[in-house]
């Protein structure tokens, strides 16, 4: 082995030493830096709702939005169902839960591209007012990570398939999950701040 | 290591408990919204329950509670520096 490499496996062990890994560490900062990202886009939304009161803010539909969170809320329990059933060593029933989540991961994006053509079709933009373009800069921003998180799914669930998770090894699926469940949070905060209060 | 359960089928009842409290969390919610209460006990009300289900996903989902306190510290850190920043803003 050579020095570097030598180095590198000291690094791992000191990080196994403290209770972490490396692979979660990463993906724990990279959510820290979309709890920025997400904070000010909200920020911006909720300043100017302050101060304009967003009066379109009314036509949107609570009951059909709180299926869709609904919807979200179901496929963070299939991934951490998938994650379940790996670590049991049940590598068929990780296969099902991802392909759930998949499946509830496109339901959820169908209902965000009927409640935007809803939108557009009352004359709401991206660039018709204020509302408009913060509104779909934040959700739209919101979707782009569901679109991206279904995409990982799938890489994860052709991996899965191949044989490259055990009982042992499937840290690959619990960083998706941490992913996937911090995406879901981001919708939980949304909802409420966006659609329920007035 | 932390964090790897040993059993873990027996931590399918905890994370369908969880999804149970969340749904009607949820419900709760749409219910309070649709007129129940007055801003501002109705914006408090919805802002608690939100996080309150927020912190549940980060609890049990992301297996926050039990393992390296690491990770809670470098979630919690840019949410509390959101919200000083957010505060600031409305004193100043």
């Amino acid at each position: 082995m050579s020095h570097d490499a030598m180095m590198h496996a000291e690094d791992f062990r000191a990080g196994a030493a403290l209770g972490v890994d490396h692979r979660k560490v990463g993906m724990w900062l990279f959510i820290a830096s979309e709890v920025m990202f997400f904070g000010g886009l909200l920020a911006t939304y909720l300043h100017y709702k302050y101060i304009l009161g967003f009066p379109e803010a009314s036509g949107l539909n609570i009951v059909q939005v709180g299926i869709n969170t609904t919807i979200l809320l179901t496929s963070s329990l299939t991934v951490v169902l998938a994650l379940s059933s790996i670590r049991a060593g049940k590598g068929g029933q990780l296969s099902i839960f991802l392909l759930l989540t998949i499946a509830l991961g496109l339901a959820f994006l169908s209902g965000q591209v009927l409640e935007f053509s809803h939108l557009y079709g009352e004359g709401v933009t991206l660039t018709s007012s204020v509302f408009g373009s913060s509104f779909f800069t934040l959700t739209g921003f919101h979707g782009l990570h569901v679109v991206a998180g279904v995409i990982w799914a799938a890489i994860v669930l052709v991996r899965g398939l191949r044989g490259a998770f055990t009982a042992e090894r499937n840290m690959g699926v619990e960083v998706f999950g941490l992913y996937w469940h911090f995406v879901d949070i981001v919708w939980i905060m949304l909802f409420t701040l966006i659609y329920l209060i007035p | 290591m932390q964090g790897q359960p040993v059993q873990p089928a027996r931590r399918w009842p905890l994370y369908a408990g969880v999804f149970l409290v969340l749904i009607l969390m949820t419900v709760l919610e749409v219910v309070i919204a649709g007129g129940v209460l007055a801003p501002p006990a109705l914006n408090l009300v919805l802002l608690g329950i939100s996080i309150t289900k927020a912190g549940l996903v980060a609890a049990f989902y992301m297996h926050l509670r039990g393992e390296s306190r690491m990770y809670t510290a470098i979630f919690v850190l840019p949410v509390l520096l959101l919200l000083a920043f957010a505060i600031l803003s409305v004193l100043i």
